[in-house]
């Protein structure tokens, strides 16, 4: 067997080689910082609960061909299913509210926070977006109860 | 890491500490980076999914089961989030087969140019790259695993095993292996330190 200081001599250099030749960028160590920012405590979480790039079987798959991708999250009381289209670096996201409803739809992205309506059936759907992190946060018109956000995911 | 404070970090941070959060971010950053790189993702891509393991963390952060273990729910994260980039990539766009080890051209530490007129620093530097080098000449799983171990300060063997979804006792035993096959590659051992 190697002995170990030999291993631990050779282990720091190739920390000391990765610190240097690809170290964490300065813009996601603020990223990180920022993202606590983002928590919002009187919300309630809907949780990811499926995403067809993970969770989809092969059968799935073959029949969500293309660019599409489909994600859920939930709470106790409702589902919010996406429908994340890509055009090159350009996404776009179409979502279902369920039980269906008119609802306030801050969509929280990378672009910045922008809002949209879901409409009676509870439709909705976002301008074109940058690649990156996305999260929603959303309140069903005449219902009480917290606001919901989604966990975030990368689109 | 699994030091005794990074669980009372997490419950601080849960409770709205800043500080606490700011001292996770600092303790377990490089180790995200690392995986995401180490899945052989782009800089772009790896910053992304990045931010939005940590973005998830601060959301879920008071649910944590094991506050703890928070290194080993980071690396499980991270490493849904690279499966997830590298599908929908797949799916799109021909994959390039991205190098881990390759990219040596470029310092991207831009203070380096003038740290670099130092004689010493210039002799770690030329250093850097050949140990880089030798890295590239290894087999994947050898990248993949030195790239994740190499995070500073260094992941526990829980958190690796997280990262790469690889049994706990298999990583001490590969690592070993790897070490030893990148001393062959940098030549004489007595040239490393």
């Amino acid at each position: 067997m190697t002995n170990q200081p030999d291993d631990r001599t050779v282990e720091e250099e190739i920390r000391r080689a990765a610190a240097r030749l690809d170290p964490v960028p300065p813009e996601l160590m603020q990223a990180a910082t920022d993202a606590f920012a983002f928590r919002d405590l009187d919300a309630e979480l809907a949780e990811l609960v499926f995403d067809s790039l993970l969770d989809a079987d092969s059968a799935t798959l073959v029949r969500s061909s293309g660019d599409r991708r489909m994600v859920s999250f939930k709470t106790a009381e409702l589902t919010i299913d996406i429908e994340v289209s890509r055009t090159g670096s350009d996404r776009q996201v179409m979502g279902q509210i369920m039980p269906p409803g008119p609802a306030t739809v801050e969509i929280r992205h990378r672009n910045g926070v922008s809002t949209v309506d879901a409409d009676e059936l509870g439709r909705f759907s976002s301008a074109e977006l940058r690649a990156g992190p996305l999260s929603l946060r959303l309140r069903q018109a005449g219902q009480p109860g917290p606001v919901v956000v989604t966990d975030w995911v990368a689109i | 890491m699994a030091d005794d404070d990074t669980g009372s970090l997490v419950t601080a941070a849960a409770a709205g500490d800043k500080v606490a959060w700011q001292a996770l971010v600092e303790r377990f950053s490089a180790m995200v980076w690392s995986i995401a790189r180490a899945y052989r993702l782009s800089r772009a891509d790896a910053a992304d999914v990045s931010q939005t393991t940590w973005l998830r963390l601060a959301e879920n952060i008071s649910k944590i089961n094991n506050p703890e273990r928070v290194g080993a729910w980071l690396a499980t994260a991270v490493r849904r989030e690279c499966l997830q980039n590298i599908r929908a990539n797949a799916r799109t766009v021909p994959t390039e087969d991205m190098a881990l080890f390759d990219d040596v051209g470029a310092d991207p530490n831009p203070v380096e140019a003038e740290v670099l007129r130092a004689e010493s620093e210039r002799e770690n530097a030329r250093r850097a790259r050949i140990v880089w080098q030798a890295l590239g000449r290894l087999p994947a799983r050898c990248q993949q695993l030195l790239r994740v171990l190499m995070a500073s300060p260094p992941p526990s063997y829980a958190e690796v095993a997280a990262a790469l979804d690889l049994p706990v006792g298999s990583i001490g035993p590969t690592r070993a292996r790897c070490l030893q096959r990148l001393r062959q590659e940098l030549g004489v051992v007595s040239g490393i330190a």
